[in-house]
């Protein structure tokens, strides 16, 4: 049964790599309940299969068995199309190596995915205009991609991922490329955005300061789930 | 289509920012399309230089004669007076005269020209001398003497090789003889007044050129002609013209008394030198471009696998994997857009800039070089035809989009989570 009250609904999931040598399951059976505006991280070392889950989640990546569905809808039937409509409306993604794209400057980078939407160009404008005021990022919309920092392309990856009002976020490892200071200040800027504007936030890490801020902990280990707890 | 705008708007961004690659792929897009034009431009030159040549010692663009005159060449296959002004009124209409740039019309028949040393066997042509000396080039090839003038009777012009032959000179007198309409061998005596070397041995021992008015009181036609042969303005309109004769000679027509030639038709010979010389040209064009197309599909394909990341984040966000395979294929149309425009009037420019006074290859080949009966000029004046450019401009376009077509199916078929890894 799709609950549309869940951000995301995991049954039993399972994906298997088929390689030359031997067939890897990098997930094996997950079962996994994501409540809107929840704030989980999905940690556990490098092979564990937490980038492997945040991929099938967002649809980069299709089950070998199982079923996933995102803001009540079943991801796993859908046609290559429709997944990525699903990822327009709903999903806003962050990775570890900001992936802006590099002819945008910070601004247009930010509201691309809602350019892509449809959103008018009024609306986009406030939303991200009023983005870059609460992340502290107003003076370097204009700037492309190479003149940022990474802490502030990671903002506007960030701001991008939210400015769509998609059903959730999902981040890996994103602060893996920042320095420390750089890594608190983007940790602080999802935290605020995540409880203010109840947006959903999924991470797949392994740094430490990103599992503290967590409200709800996954430990992965082999594909499965090890550990599950909710904090606060 | 809203998002159209948004892929094609990235493309633009896309092409600017791999500024390096654009200029690459777009270098070799440009040199083709250049060099395309530079050797469409100077062919056509050449055949039209060809054609002139061609037509002007032949039968004109268009001809006008009696269905069976090409094969059995005898006065019994002529054009009766009546027909004669019948086209005379038809050249009158406006949409034909404007594009005719001179008429001749000629009495041809086979003949013997005898004199004391021997015979020869040549082909008496009856002209109005003011008409055929702006028909034909014949009268600039004047080496002894003069061309004929309005007020002559009985005299020839003659050949080179025919005056050498038959040991004739200036004012030196020979009898020619052919058949009347009757089949009785008729001669006449004529006194040279002109020789001539036109370049084509043939043409110089079998060519006579004598007044119409000679030829027709010698054999008695009350005016009757075998040919009427049409020069036109531009060559492209012969189709035309050739269709508006047709309507407007019908009736001699559907009676079968006349029949309208174009010079493809009356001249297969010159008409096959220049397809056979078009077909060498498309051939190595093709080879040019098969060649260029392969450089792009290398440079566009490596720039996919390069961009692989990038491509894997559009569709993360949200673009479909055709939509993504658009994208690469509108940068490679972009690119072949801009390129071929460039190509197509670099090349214009470079063969105007270099070749506009003509380009002059007399020191590769003879002055006199004939090749299937008619002379063959060494300088060669480029022809820029707007429907060549234009022909030239879709044929890089077709190369750029289906060297674009693979990249943009691999851009497509990408797995996102695995381009999401990829470092670069």
């Amino acid at each position: 049964m799709i609950s549309t009250a869940l951000a995301v609904q995991v049954e039993s999931i399972r994906k298997v790599f088929c390689q030359e040598a031997e067939d890897v399951c990098a997930v094996r059976d997950v079962s996994l309940d994501i409540e809107r505006g929840e704030f989980t991280a999905i940690a556990g070392p490098s092979g564990s299969g937490k980038t492997t889950l945040l991929n099938l989640i967002g649809g980069l990546t299709r089950p070998t068995s199982g079923r996933i569905s995102i803001a009540g809808q079943d991801i796993v039937a859908m046609s290559n199309q429709e997944l990525a409509k699903l990822r327009l409306r709903e999903i806003g993604f962050v990775f570890q190596a900001y992936n802006l794209l590099p002819v945008l400057s910070a601004f247009e980078n930010a509201e691309f995915q809602m350019l892509l939407q449809g959103v008018a160009k009024a609306e986009r404008y406030q939303r991200v205009t009023a983005l870059f005021e609460r992340t502290g990022m107003a003076g370097l919309r204009d700037r492309k991609p190479g003149k940022l920092s990474g802490g502030q392309q990671q903002r506007v990856a960030v701001i991008r991922a939210v400015a769509g009002r998609p059903a959730l976020v999902l981040a890996d490892e994103p602060t893996a490329n920042l320095d420390s200071s750089a890594s608190e200040s983007l940790l602080d800027m999802m935290y605020e955005l995540n409880r203010e504007l109840n947006v959903t936030f999924m991470f797949a890490t392994h740094d430490s300061r990103v599992m503290h801020r967590a409200r709800r902990l996954i430990r992965m280990v082999d594909g499965v789930i090890d550990s599950d707890e909710r904090y606060r | 289509m809203k998002k159209l705008g948004i892929i094609v708007g990235l493309a633009f961004l896309n092409l600017r920012r791999y500024l390096r690659r654009t200029l690459l792929t777009a270098s070799s897009l440009i040199v083709g399309g250049a060099l395309l034009i530079i050797s469409l431009s100077l062919g056509d030159g050449s055949h039209e230089k060809w054609i002139d040549s061609g037509v002007r010692i032949g039968t004109g663009h268009i001809t006008i004669e009696n269905p069976e005159f090409r094969t059995r060449r005898t006065l019994d296959n002529r054009l009766p007076n009546e027909v004669r002004n019948l086209a005379q009124a038809a050249f009158s209409v406006h949409a034909i005269s404007e594009n005719i740039a001179s008429v001749s019309v000629r009495l041809i028949v086979k003949g013997l020209v005898s004199s004391a040393v021997g015979a020869r066997p040549v082909q008496i042509v009856g002209v109005d001398p003011t008409a055929e000396a702006e028909f034909s080039a014949l009268d600039e090839q004047v080496i002894e003497g003069r061309y004929l003038v309005p007020d002559d009777r009985f005299v020839a012009y003659i050949g080179v090789g025919l005056a050498e032959s038959l040991n004739l000179r200036l004012g030196s007198k020979f009898v020619a003889t052919t058949q009347d309409t009757n089949g009785e061998i008729v001669g006449q005596l004529l006194r040279v007044v002109g020789i001539f070397r036109s370049g084509v041995t043939e043409i110089d021992r079998t060519l006579i050129h004598i007044p119409i008015l000679t030829a027709d009181d010698w054999l008695e036609l009350s005016g009757d002609v075998t040919n009427i042969s049409i020069l036109v303005k531009n060559s492209d309109v012969v189709p035309t013209l050739v269709n508006r004769l047709n309507q407007g000679l019908s009736e001699p027509i559907s009676n079968e008394i006349i029949t309208i030639m174009d010079w493809h038709e009356a001249m297969p010979e010159l008409d096959n030198a220049i397809k056979l010389d078009d077909f060498g040209n498309y051939v190595i064009h093709g080879i040019l471009f098969v060649i260029i197309g392969f450089g792009i599909v290398n440079t566009v394909l490596m720039s996919v696998m390069y961009r692989r990341r990038e491509f894997g984040l559009l569709q993360a966000l949200g673009l479909t994997p055709g939509q993504t395979g658009i994208l690469v294929l509108i940068e490679g149309l972009i690119l072949t857009i801009t390129s071929g425009t460039i190509g197509v009037v670099l090349g214009v420019l470079v063969t105007w800039y270099a070749w506009g006074d003509g380009l002059d290859l007399s020191s590769l080949v003879s002055n006199e070089f004939s090749f299937s009966g008619f002379i063959v000029d060494p300088v060669i004046f480029p022809l820029f035809r707007l429907s060549r450019l234009i022909q030239a401009f879709v044929f890089i376009l077709i190369i750029g989009g289906i060297a674009s077509i693979y990249p943009a199916f691999r851009a497509s078929r990408l797995d996102v989570a695995e381009a999401m890894k990829f470092e670069r």
